[in-house]
């Protein structure tokens, strides 16, 4: 047999050739990463669905019919669902209503909470203690929400005279905007243009061109998760077909573990999502939500909480702004009163997001992906600055996956005495 | 095709060396861990890798459907002339088919030195308790003997199976238990054989 492993100039060529391939491949990558979340999105969710294209192959369905009717029917529950976030969307002039009544009552609560009298001055202990800090923010809040001049002319000449008792309401609460921003010394005016843009190629560049280009991105996120769904066999036969036989088996048990990691983290992932769901719409039925707005809060918790501290985040936007959009609120706890909803609210979501990290992660989630919280937090961190909201969703995994990669097939070279 | 029985399969399996003619001790316990068993299905050309399957012992009288299941977590592998499969003292993850070519088990000697104990053809299966997935230290190693192709089930293949057809995985691994203790079996049998019993008993009078 030939020694043809031992040539020095045939080990720099494989040597070079790697490294040509490790750098091609990270440049491919950078280049790419914007196909990133799309891919890795249409994976993972391929990956949760095996079991189910698994359930139908069991009736014996072929799996490409398995798969067709899989896709059809998350297809369908995704339209339904689109149509009825739709239906629930306020229309142009329902924006502007529920800004109005959001302003109207954030600085009613404000002003009751801070014992404030009508001209804003005074204040009790509470507003002394911390009235400088949140003022700005208050002010900040207001000038974001508050109508322009343009925007209540549309409002007011949409709403014709009417003697009913809530369009009312709505004009009473617009007057006592213009009192509390003149209160404040706050003027709201439409962003000036900016220089040299001339507005056109800004409105150009809009949402619809923003949604053209995303539409044209994550178009690739159904096609991968239909041909993983499809053929996840064929393409583990392919990667292992490209192994040498030496490295066979030890391969096998590599994927095998990165397997059962993945799954770990996914079945994790998964427990903790339903955990912050319940949590959120529970908390939220407490402040006296309606119960299709605590489960719609809930689930888009329960489907952001992969990003690390989004989850949460959204659970606090929804709350937030059922609690001071909502005119009258009526919680299930005493204690909790409209003018001090919010802070109770965000104790809420603080105690949620602590049971989560406390008690949920290091049994559940730790035991999956099994690093230490400060190395996942850097890690997190450094995907954020490099990927943006890529790197935050795909940290955990990548995380789980690069440790669980480097222990396996270091294990495995060894006990197969390869290095 | 033939049911699977294993009462059949066992009178096959067991040679009752008789005489003279009785082929020496450790090649009919070579044959017992190692040798091809025997085809149970009418043969046929087949066409695909499912159809190959078929023709093993192991998977006899299993369905189209199941065949097809697990093709498609089989692998295909070919070795040149020379090159080990898998080597004596390292772990097991798979079981192996022979699909064409000849395959050789070795076993290193006490000396050190490799010692041929068997070799296998189409459609033999080895390395069965590997698959089973028992932290496996192999005893023997295989190479190959010319171009040879194998199929190749992993221990992770057969848990994948597991997880999403436990009843299928169920047949599986009850029959490479079958064949196991068949072949444990076969391996006393050597032991208890009057004519080795007596060339046992003569051996220290040598």
């Amino acid at each position: 047999m030939t020694n043809r492993g031992n040539n020095p100039a045939s080990t720099a060529f494989r040597v070079g050739t790697a490294l040509a391939a490790v750098g091609l491949s990270v440049w491919l990558l950078w280049s790419l990463r914007s196909l990133i979340l799309p891919v890795a999105v249409g994976s993972l969710l391929a990956y949760v669905c095996l079991p189910l294209v698994a359930a139908l192959e069991r009736l014996h369905l072929a799996r490409s019919l398995a798969v067709a009717l899989l896709v059809a029917l998350m297809v369908l529950i995704g339209l339904l669902l689109l149509g009825r976030v739709r239906a629930a969307l306020p229309a142009e002039v329902g924006g502007l209503e529920m800004r109005v009544r959001g302003f109207h009552n954030l600085n009613e609560r404000y002003r009751v909470l801070m014992g404030l009298d009508g001209s804003l001055k005074g204040g009790n202990r509470l507003y002394r203690f911390a009235g400088q800090d949140l003022d700005p923010l208050i002010d900040q809040v207001d000038r974001s929400i508050a109508l322009t001049p343009e925007e209540r002319a549309r409002l007011l000449t949409s709403r014709p005279e009417s003697s009913d008792a809530a369009a009312n309401r709505l004009i009473v609460y617009d007057l006592d905007n213009q009192r509390t921003l003149e209160a404040r010394g706050l003027t709201v005016q439409k962003p000036p243009p900016i220089p040299g843009d001339g507005g056109g190629t800004r409105r150009a560049k809009g949402p619809l061109a923003r949604l053209g280009a995303a539409f044209s991105r994550w178009i690739v996120a159904p096609v991968v998760f239909f041909f993983f769904l499809r053929d996840v066999s064929g393409i583990k036969r392919g990667l292992l077909r490209a192994v040498p036989n030496r490295l066979f088996e030890p391969t096998l048990a590599v994927f095998a573990d990165l397997d059962r990691a993945l799954g770990g983290y996914v079945r994790a992932m998964f427990l903790e999502s339903c955990f912050l769901g319940v949590f959120v719409g529970v908390l939220l039925r407490v402040f006296g939500a309606p119960v299709a707005w605590a489960i719609l809060v809930g689930l888009i918790a329960a489907a952001a909480n992969p990003v690390p501290y989004i989850g949460s985040a959204v659970a606090l936007i929804g709350g937030l702004s059922f609690v001071i959009v909502a005119d009258e609120i009526h919680p299930l706890l005493p204690a909790i009163r409209p003018e001090n909803a919010v802070i109770w609210l965000v104790a809420g979501v603080a105690l949620i997001e602590v049971l989560k990290n406390s008690v949920f992660e290091p049994f559940v989630v730790g035991e999956s992906v099994d690093v230490h919280p400060v190395v996942i937090f850097i890690v997190v961190l450094a995907g954020g600055l490099l990927f943006g909201a890529v790197g935050l969703l795909l940290a955990l995994p990548t995380i789980t996956i690069l440790k669980t990669l480097v222990a396996s097939a270091s294990h495995q070279l060894k006990a197969y005495r390869l290095i | 095709m033939r049911r699977f029985s294993i009462q059949g399969l066992r009178e096959v399996l067991l040679p009752r060396p008789q005489g003279p003619a009785a082929p020496d001790r450790t090649s009919a316990a070579a044959r017992a861990a190692f040798g091809p068993l025997p085809l149970m299905t009418s043969g046929g050309k087949q066409r695909d890798l499912a159809a190959f399957l078929g023709e093993v012992t192991l998977f006899a009288d299993f369905s189209r459907w199941e065949l097809g299941r697990l093709a498609r977590n089989a692998h295909e592998r070919t070795y040149r002339d020379g090159e080990y499969i898998y080597q004596e003292g390292n772990p097991g993850a798979a079981l192996f088919l022979v699909q064409t070519g000849i395959v050789e088990i070795t076993r290193r000697d006490p000396k050190g030195e490799s010692v041929r104990i068997l070799a296998l053809e189409r459609p033999a299966s080895f390395s069965e308790q590997a698959a089973i997935g028992i932290d496996v230290v192999r005893w023997t190693s295989a190479v190959a003997r010319g171009p040879v192709s194998l199929v190749a089930l992993g221990k992770s293949d057969l848990d994948e199976l597991g997880r999403r057809f436990p009843l299928l995985a169920n047949k599986v691994l009850s029959r490479l238990a079958q064949i196991l203790v068949l072949r444990l079996e076969m391996l006393i049998d050597m032991q208890l054989q009057p004519g080795e019993a007596q060339n046992s008993n003569d051996e220290p009078g040598k």
